[in-house]
């Protein structure tokens, strides 16, 4: 086979991920942002690496002097996943730490559920599925997760959903976000019968749909779609909507890049 | 009848080259696959309203043959393949794919006739098998999913693939989890043993109908590592991990061919030349010509050894210079006659290197699917060929080996995140038992009790 000389490769192509890799270790950085309060550090760190039996037991340690499971959510939980998500957003940690944090972090608030009759106040419900006919769902599962990761009470109908059950759902739930993944151009048609629906009820929430076939232009037909190109976009839509209210031209000028 | 590969249709990786296969293949109208020229692919998708009824989808896939023959015959193409990738009404409703295999035919035998283009319609059924919660592959769909075959394969279609999803719902848990052996089980054990069922019916039924098995990918799991991995500053999975998922991917998508298939391959099959290394199918392949439905990091590089040039997907629509398929079409029509112009020049071997060169040290993944690395994979399933799981571990194995070949010449230069993973990986697999009963007891024990939608009983276990 022929062979290109060292001294020629970076005239045919550039690797910018490694000229422009942070210095500082993924573990480094982590440390650097975990809260200083000896009983919530280990609970945050264990979150970071994904160790759910090492979360449940600095909730244990937690507890046992004299924290209240309920308030352990937000204030040691969260604030581990805070960290994580910041991580993921700079760039310096990759998605499967992210989903491996996010199971750990999600046992511990079922464990801190066992601990107490109080019931944890959430940012808000987002209801996710993907598009009737379609059962490809790695995509709604990622977007399920982030949004759990980041506080967000979700209602995951699954996969092929029925048009008539989304709306089911919006009605019961109250969400303020509703998300749509679809991979086949022929499914994705379902989400234009579900705005439709959802406005003829007069249901007007902000409705995020993404997925491999679908884009900017399809989403942009319908009056409650908003684009989201990728799955942590889902988090930031979401997050956008508490900050700032529901208005979908406000969403659409801010995540409709193209 | 399954027979497995242990050793190599090619004596050494030189003798790979595009448009050549060990093994070419008859199908359709005039046309021979892998006999010494490429041919585009074409594929498309109808436009989201499409599939309202099938009247509509029929008209859609009218619409989206003639154009596309129309355009190939005004360029002068020699020779065109449609690839009819099934939305699921038409796989649900077998009739409804049937429908559109003979319009679609109807057409191409017009052109044929006419114009004496050789011509030939690959239809790639859904892989529909599962309802809303899990994979049903054993369960009543399956009768469905044939009948789909046996439709297709009565009204025109001329190469029977299938993009199958087997050990899917393993795979989407541990690739999102850096679970190294659940990978591995899912797509070289679970994925394996599915085709191996699958692929013998469907060699059963194009042989009865007198029609190509061709082959199948496996989009639905190195794919999809390949899609989380994304472009080189993204930050969703380390490509070194999604390159050893592809190299698991080969030892897979290989069963079909020893289960009756003959080739060709499917387009997004990028393990398709380690495939080629050890069987000697004529295999399609996408690239550049496949940025309208999505980026690669190796759009010239997979041309090195194709013998069906294809664009993946595009949704049928107008754009300036004709409707989509007739743009593709044209793109594709043109690429091929320039590798066909260097076979006739005796220049292939310097084409498919300067190819393989423009993209070999971009991304690892590109890297271990340069076809002298591709061989060595090749070689590495071979050697335990009758042991699906052993063989995807050596793949595996070897893969790492490669792309720790290429950090060392300095020429594949990895960010430290890509070389961390890549030890973890390796460090996971070098762990791993060489006894296959132990590995599959162990994995199913413990994806019985992590992922609620594994059901053994898929796979008959």
């Amino acid at each position: 086979m022929l062979d290109l000389k060292l001294e020629d490769i970076d005239g045919i192509l550039v690797r910018y991920n490694v000229a422009l890799e942070k210095e500082m270790t993924p573990d480094e950085a982590a440390e650097e942002l975990y809260p200083k309060d000896e009983l919530i550090y280990p609970i945050a760190k264990s979150i970071y690496e994904g160790e759910e039996d090492d979360v449940v037991d600095g909730l244990k340690a937690a507890i046992a002097a004299g924290k209240k499971p309920i308030d352990l959510i937000n204030d040691a939980l969260m604030v581990g996943m805070g960290v994580v998500s910041k991580l993921y957003d700079d760039g310096i940690i990759f998605l499967p730490n992210v989903m491996m944090s996010a199971d750990a972090m999600l046992n511990g608030i079922e464990y801190c559920k066992s601990q107490t009759t109080e019931v944890p106040e959430p940012k808000g419900t987002v209801v996710c599925h993907v598009a009737e006919g379609d059962v490809h769902d790695i995509g709604k599962n990622i977007v399920a997760a982030l949004l759990r990761a980041a506080g967000y009470d979700v209602t995951d109908l699954g996969r092929d959903v029925p048009v008539d059950e989304v709306i089911e759902a919006v009605v019961k739930e109250k969400p303020i976000l509703l998300t749509g993944t679809a991979l086949m151009t022929t499914t994705m048609y379902a989400f234009k019968e579900i705005n439709d629906k959802l406005l003829e009820k007069g249901l007007k929430l902000p409705f995020a749909c993404g997925g491999g076939a679908v884009n900017q232009d399809f989403v942009a037909q319908y009056d409650l779609g908003v684009y989201g190109e990728e799955a942590s976009d889902a988090v930031k839509i979401a997050d956008a909507i508490i900050a700032s209210g529901n208005d979908i031209e406000k969403l659409r000028a801010e995540f409709h890049k193209h | 009848m399954v027979k497995k590969y242990t050793s190599m249709a090619y004596a050494k990786a030189d003798d790979m080259l595009f448009g050549n296969a060990k093994f070419p293949v008859k199908a359709g109208l005039g046309l021979e696959i892998g006999a010494g020229f490429t041919t585009p692919e074409l594929n498309y998708a109808p436009r989201p309203q499409a599939g309202k009824s099938k009247d509509k989808l029929v008209k859609e896939y009218e619409r989206i043959t003639t154009d596309a023959m129309a355009r190939m015959v005004q360029i002068g193409a020699p020779s065109i393949v449609l690839e009819t990738e099934h939305v699921e009404q038409m796989s649900n409703n077998p009739e409804w794919g049937g429908a559109v295999a003979h319009a679609q035919k109807t057409i191409m035998e017009e052109y044929h006739d006419e114009y004496g283009i050789k011509c030939a319609l690959r239809h790639t059924i859904g892989d529909i098998r599962e309802d809303r919660d899990y994979l049903q592959l054993r369960g009543d769909k399956y009768t469905t999913f044939m009948e789909a075959f046996e439709q297709c394969a009565q009204n025109g279609a001329d190469l029977l693939s299938v993009e199958s999803m087997g050990g899917k719902e393993v795979f989407d848990y541990s690739i999102l989890r850096n679970d190294t052996a659940g990978i591995l089980f899912g797509i070289g054990v679970l994925g394996s043993m599915d085709m191996e069922m699958i692929w013998s019916d469907i060699a059963d039924i194009a042989k009865k109908n007198g029609v190509v098995a061709a082959g199948d990918t496996d989009c639905a799991q190195a794919n999809t590592a390949m899609f989380i991995a994304g472009g080189l500053l993204d930050k969703n999975l380390a490509h070194t991990t999604a390159i050893v998922a592809r190299a698991i991917s080969a030892a897979r998508s290989l069963c079909a061919y020893e289960s009756g298939a003959t080739g060709p391959g499917k387009d997004c099959g990028y393990e398709n030349t380690i495939i080629k290394s050890i069987s000697g199918v004529p295999i399609a392949q996408e690239g550049k010509t496949s940025t309208c439905a999505h980026s690669d990091l190796m759009g010239n590089l997979t041309m090195q050894c194709c013998d069906l040039w294809s664009n993946e997907s595009v949704e049928y629509h107008g754009e300036f210079g004709g409707t989509t398929v007739q743009c593709w079409s044209e793109t594709l029509a043109y690429d091929c006659a320039m590798m066909n112009t260097s076979l006739k020049l005796g220049k292939g071997k310097d084409l498919r290197d300067i190819l393989a060169l423009s993209d070999k040290y971009r991304d690892p993944q590109g890297y271990v699917l340069a076809y002298d690395n591709a061989y060595k994979v090749g070689q590495a399933i071979a050697k335990d060929g009758n042991n699906n799981y052993l063989r995807s571990k050596n793949a595996a194995i070897e893969c790492c080996n490669i792309v720790e070949t290429g950090i060392n010449s300095g020429k594949l230069k990895l960010t430290r995140f890509e070389t961390n993973a890549l030890a973890k990986v390796k460090a996971d697999l070098v762990a791993l038992t060489d006894d296959a009963d132990k590995f599959m007891s162990e994995n199913l024990t413990k994806f019985k009790q992590e992922v609620a939608v594994f059901r053994p009983e898929n796979y008959g276990l």
